[in-house]
């Protein structure tokens, strides 16, 4: 069984009497495990896709399967709640909580879940920011830490509850080529040790050569999809 | 939850000098509610002592004709006793009821001493000197001399009325009256104190002088205009008149008034009137200084957008953002009421024992107040105020609180 079944997905904004079309039938499949890079020019619908996929956003026609269930019928309530125990979200500008330590930052995902002892949270977290290579910069805010790290931190952030998928919205966009990478690295190792699934959407071809999966979409469909082992 | 306070509570460190101003302004509408309702309370506080000490006692008795007529200080309708009894053994049997502890007599008339320029009207109250000093502070306002003694030929008069007839304690003066049977007549007192009162009523228009000479001067027997009687608790005084009023009514008293000090008292009632009305200037005092933390949230709002969004992706629920801001909103509030609370219990603390000086505004307004107030510091003010700064400006900060749960997460996310 595939993580995620889209099929005829289709999305249209509504920009005052103007219907702008985002997606226009997207049919794909995404397995567990999968390090998957959407990439397409700007405007092709790759945000909208990732929303859609996110449980952020309710597509205007198709339907979305995730982990074997349908979310389509699901409100705004149980759409939070599938968000917060099943998705992880890396976002192009960190979006980490200035007043927060790195730590704390990222206890932040797995306080939302609360089924940890305050000493379990404590080790989990320590040990993961280890594992991205912040073990001491634990006690660092936001802003006195470099992009890639920040980048890192909120890559942590998002693995922190297990979740069956991370999506990343062009996680390098304000990053430099080499801090790039390494956060591309990162995010791959992480993918072959928890055998979290990726999403990451880009239009920088360097970054997408990490990928396995690559999914062209262009004008709201997808142009090509190739696997690449 | 836990983790919602004090993220709620690290975040108004994010702004600091935003975060100092709203609590300010709360701080200082609460600080406000404190001050003036320590400055009423403390207005009704000293008026009610000065009518039950020179007007009203906790009940007063007097004829019921005399009730029309006491501003002509009328010698006709006097309380003289009852059936069998004569006042001083209607004086003795009031006192002995339960919860009466005192009945202090006063034999109120109209007399005049005439200087070289004018005749000087003075107001001639006929007292026990003794239950005087007991039961009002006219002990505390005798700036010089004495009280006047039972038996002597002797005044009490306040610092203006000795400027105005040009006298001062140690000289005699001589005053003129009407006598009980309409005779004009004089007679020369020594004066023997005087009184340094900020009421006009003591410091203008009153001479005190022993009963019993008042009564021989006048040609009155056992009588005075009015009995007042003190009582175990002001505040019962309604569960002690029972027994009053069924004692004159059982001999043969019917004739005569017994008065609760509350009753009838229009600028008493005007005051606890405006008691309640404030309590409605202070909601509003308070509403229009959360309108700062108002503007204040909607900032934070705005500035955090994209917050809000990544929030709502890690799977917060609206009604959690809804509490998130809140919280913040309403730390302000607690910490602004907190300061301000304390703030206004520190000055009423202050004023309580040197006084507000009120003066100027009563200057031409004739009724019976003490133109210097003492707030009264009452921990239960501070909590009043406390509380209404932190309820009304918790529930005024849902309208931005509202605004940031209703973001989508996918809008919110995309605001730069
Ligand atoms: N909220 C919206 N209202 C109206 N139109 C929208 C909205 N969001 C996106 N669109 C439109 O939908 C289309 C797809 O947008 P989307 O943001 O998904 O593209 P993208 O591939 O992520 O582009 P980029 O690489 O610039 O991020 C675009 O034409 C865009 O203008
Ligand atoms: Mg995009």
């Amino acid at each position: 069984m595939s993580l995620i079944k889209l099929t005829g997905l289709e999305k249209i904004y509504q920009q005052g009497k103007i219907e702008v079309p985002a997606l226009r039938g997207i049919d794909m499949e995404i397995e567990s495990g999968e390090f998957t890079t959407i990439f397409g020019p700007s405007g092709s619908g790759k945000t909208t896709l990732l929303n859609m996929i996110g449980c952020l956003d309710k597509s205007t026609a198709g339907e979305i399967i995730f982990d074997g269930h349908s979310i389509n019928d699901l409100d705004n309530k149980e759409l939070a709640e599938v968000r917060r125990y099943n998705l992880g979200f890396v976002f192009q500008s960190y979006n980490l909580i200035p007043v927060l330590t790195a730590f704390e930052n990222v206890e932040f995902a797995i306080r939302l879940i609360d089924k940890h002892s305050k000493k379990e949270r404590k080790d989990k977290v320590m040990s993961l920011l280890e594992e991205v290579g912040l073990g001491d910069m634990a006690h660092r805010r936001p802003n006195e830490l470099s992009g890639g790290q920040k980048q890192r931190v909120a890559i942590a952030r998002a693995l922190i509850k297990e979740p069956k998928l991370v999506l990343a919205d062009e996680p390098t966009a304000n990053l430099d080529s080499e801090t790039s990478q390494e956060v591309l690295e990162l995010m791959k190792e992480m993918n072959e040790e928890l055998n979290t699934t990726f999403i990451f959407s880009t239009h920088d071809p360097q970054v997408m050569d990490y990928a396995r999966r690559l999914i062209e979409i262009k004008d709201g469909k997808i142009s090509k999809d190739q696997r690449r082992d | 939850m836990k983790f919602l306070i004090s993220i709620a509570f690290k975040n108004m460190f994010r702004n600091k000098l935003r975060t100092v101003v709203s609590i300010l302004a709360i701080a200082f509408a609460v600080m406000v509610i404190v001050f003036t309702r320590g400055l009423i309370d403390g207005m009704i506080e000293d008026t009610y002592s000065l009518y039950i000490h020179y007007d009203t006692g906790h009940i007063k008795i007097i004829d019921q004709e005399y009730e029309q007529k006491e501003k002509l200080l009328s010698l006709n309708y006097t309380v003289n006793g009852l059936e069998n009894k004569s006042l001083s053994e209607m004086e003795s049997d009031l006192s002995d009821l339960d919860g009466i502890e005192m009945v202090v007599p006063r034999l109120k008339f109209g007399a005049a001493v005439s200087t070289e320029e004018e005749l000087v009207q003075m107001l001639a109250w006929g007292v026990d000197g003794k239950k005087e000093l007991k039961f009002t502070n006219i002990g505390r306002e005798l700036s010089r001399g004495r009280m006047v003694e039972s038996g002597k030929r002797e005044v009490v008069m306040g610092t203006a009325l000795l400027d105005k007839i040009n006298k001062t304690v140690g000289e005699k003066v001589t005053m003129v009256y009407t006598t009980a049977f309409s005779s004009f007549q004089g007679a020369t007192f020594e004066i023997v104190g005087e009184i340094k009162s900020n009421l006009p009523l003591l410091n203008e228009q009153v001479v005190f002088m022993p009963i019993d000479t008042a009564r021989q001067l006048l040609y009155l027997n056992d009588e005075s205009t009015e009995l007042l009687l003190v009582t175990a608790d002001r505040d019962q005084v309604n569960n002690y008149l029972p027994a009053v009023r069924n004692y004159l009514d059982q001999n043969g008293g019917e004739r005569y008034l017994a008065q609760s000090w509350r009753s009838g008292n229009t600028f008493i009632q005007l005051l606890e009137v405006s008691e309640k009305i404030y309590n409605f200037i202070y909601l509003f005092l308070v509403l229009l200084s959360s309108i700062v933390v108002i503007n204040t949230l909607v900032m934070i709002v705005k500035e955090r957008t994209q917050e809000i969004g990544m929030m709502s992706a890690l799977g917060l629920k609206s009604r959690e953002i809804l509490e998130l801001f809140l919280l913040e909103g309403s730390a302000m509030a607690v910490i602004g009421s907190f300061l301000g609370a304390l703030g206004g219990g520190l000055i009423n603390y202050y004023l309580s024992g040197v006084g507000f000086d009120y003066s100027a505004a009563f200057e031409d307004i004739d009724v019976l107040m003490n133109p210097i107030i003492y707030p009264t510091f009452k921990i239960e003010h501070m909590i009043f105020a406390f509380v209404i700064g932190v309820v009304v400006t918790t529930l005024t900060a849902i309208i931005p609180a509202r605004r940031a749960a209703k973001l989508e997460p996918t809008e919110a996310l995309r605001e730069i």
